[in-house]
């Protein structure tokens, strides 16, 4: 599904961010991607989306080699991954039903599409009762998961999470990977930038290690790895 | 129709939102068109004039003192009919009486204009014709220059000398008009292009999202091209409103009150001025936001 091949990104500045990244990540699977602050888990991430470009290497998304993708093309790209970041991005002055209809407006879908599917999928995430309620009336835990139902909605192949649970309490850290758990067991790719060791841990999925832009280790089934 | 209604709702929000400077956009977009509007209805008005006026161009007016004694009226003539660019079947003689006489079949609807007259003003004079239209300035010199008893001619008129004076000046406005018009036009697209770039800055979260999701350019652009779109068509329907207001309340009767000058509005003209005027504001607001978006949003 994802192959990266000898991709090195250097930011302004010299700064090596990722350096000589070579893996595949196959369809359905599930990786944790873990590494210290800096270590360039979010550029992994951004390159994905076409928010930054590799300074060299290439990329194949589903055997589409993104480097070469065409600038208009570069939302039909975004529209079979879904994001979650740690801040949500979600619109203020719009409900939670809102929000993530929003996603399907923005792609040409139908009102009465969203109107049958945005319900269904807010119940999926366990917040079918606050349709109509304003982000900053959810908590944390809440606007994540408004933000992953935003993420699904037009069901991508492909679902990517940079630190979902970074400004979620840590109780409730556990039930948001259990979603993303879920979205995954139906069939889409996730991948999800972490430095929670104790969610690495405890779901013992695939572990690739970053330090200093580089791959350090990849692992099935792995641990967190750090002291 | 699903579009059009969330493009609409996102269009209005945002004019909505900014409204101080969507206010000031369309009023500057409404006072260039409606200057526009008022030069081009006012040099056509003037063009017609002129044209009912050419047919005496060929015409030459020279005006006695009533001080020119019979043998010196004599000589004079003479000298007239003998200059070879005039057709001498064509000079007339036409006394103070007969001028007076005239004055007042003219005016016969405004007797206020002659009913007190009791001294006549209007001068002996001769009327004459040029073979040729294009030789009255010719004829109007050599008058001045060469003719006997050159103190006793107060004045050479051409038809053509006071119209072409009077193009000069209306030459003048035009070219005033257009380049108030243009500048005008400009500034135009600049304050539409600020509202849109505010209107830009103030939905950068929200744009930020959207290309998230997968929308594509043009999804995220046209609210803003709409939004630039609808203060030009505002601002041209102001002007629209203004030129016509003009032209009922202070053109139309401009025509009635000044017969003697000829004045018209060509028949077909404010069916395509308006429709011009329109398509005016749909470009300045067009352009505006345009440059806005170009400057301001990378997608
Ligand atoms: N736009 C940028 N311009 C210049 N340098 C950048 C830019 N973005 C990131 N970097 C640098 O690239 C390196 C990798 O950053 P990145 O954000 O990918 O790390 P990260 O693993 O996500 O860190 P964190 O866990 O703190 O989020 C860092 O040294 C960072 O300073
Ligand atoms: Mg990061």
């Amino acid at each position: 599904m994802i192959r990266m091949r000898r991709v090195t990104k250097i930011y302004k500045g010299n700064v090596y961010a990722l350096e000589d990244i070579t893996l595949d990540i196959e369809k359905g699977e599930f990786a944790f991607l873990v590494g210290p602050s800096g270590s360039g888990k979010s550029t992994f991430i951004k390159l994905l989306i076409k928010e930054e470009e590799p300074t060299s290497g290439q990329i194949y998304i589903a055997d589409t080699n993104i480097s070469q993708l065409r600038k208009w093309k570069v939302p039909y790209l975004r529209r079979k991954i879904g994001c979650v970041f740690q801040d949500f991005k979600l619109l203020p002055h719009k409900t939670v039903y809102q929000n993530v209809a929003y996603a399907m407006e923005v792609t040409g879908k139908s009102r009465r599409l969203a109107e049958q599917q945005v319900p269904e999928v807010l119940k999926l995430v366990g917040l079918g009762h606050k349709l109509d309620a304003f982000p900053d009336e959810l908590s944390g835990g809440e606007q994540q998961r408004v933000a992953i139902a935003r993420a699904f909605i037009n069901r991508p192949p492909i679902l990517l999470a940079d630190e979902p649970t970074g400004n979620v309490d840590p109780s409730l850290a556990e039930g948001i990977v259990r979603l993303l758990e879920r979205i995954n067991e139906a069939g889409t790719t996730v991948i999800m930038a972490t430095h929670d060791k104790a969610i690495v841990n405890t779901f013992r999925k695939r572990v690739i290690a970053l330090e200093n832009g580089r791959i350090i280790r990849d692992q099935d089934r792995g641990v967190y790895g750090y002291e | 129709m699903n579009k059009i209604a969330y493009f609409a709702s996102e269009t209005w929000a945002s004019l909505r939102k900014n409204l101080i400077l969507a206010v000031a956009a369309i009023a500057v977009v409404a006072v260039s068109l409606g200057i526009l509007g008022m030069v081009v209805m006012g040099w056509n008005m003037f063009s017609n004039m002129i044209k009912n006026a050419e047919r005496k161009v060929g015409e030459v007016d020279i005006y006695l003192s009533d001080l020119t004694t019979e043998e010196e009226r004599a000589a004079i003539e003479a000298f007239l009919v003998s200059i070879p660019e005039v057709d001498p079947t064509k000079v007339t003689y036409k006394t103070k009486d007969q001028a007076l006489q005239e004055f007042k079949e003219r005016f016969k609807d405004q007797p206020e204009l002659w009913e007190y007259i009791d001294e006549n003003p209007l001068p002996n004079s001769y009327e004459l014709m040029t073979k040729d239209p294009k030789d009255v300035g010719l004829v109007v010199g050599r008058i001045s220059n060469e003719a006997p008893f050159r103190d006793r001619i107060e004045d050479v008129k051409s038809a053509s000398s006071a119209i072409e004076k009077l193009e000069n000046i209306f030459d003048k406005f035009r070219q005033i008009g257009i380049v108030g018009v243009i500048a005008l036009a400009i500034v135009a697209v600049l304050l539409v292009s600020v509202t849109i770039q505010v209107a830009i800055f103030a939905r950068r979260r929200e744009i930020g999202i959207m290309k998230l999701v997968g929308a594509t350019n043009w999804f995220i652009r046209w609210p803003f091209v709409l939004e630039g779109i609808s203060e030009g068509l505002v601002g041209s329907a102001v002007a629209i409103l203004v030129a016509l207001a003009v032209k009922v309340w202070i053109l139309d009767k401009l025509i009635e009150n000044l017969q003697f000058l000829r004045l018209s509005l060509s028949p077909g003209l404010l069916a395509v001025l308006f429709p011009c005027m329109v398509l005016g504001g749909v470009v300045i607001g067009a352009l505006g936001s345009a440059y806005a978006l170009g400057r301001f949003l990378e997608v």
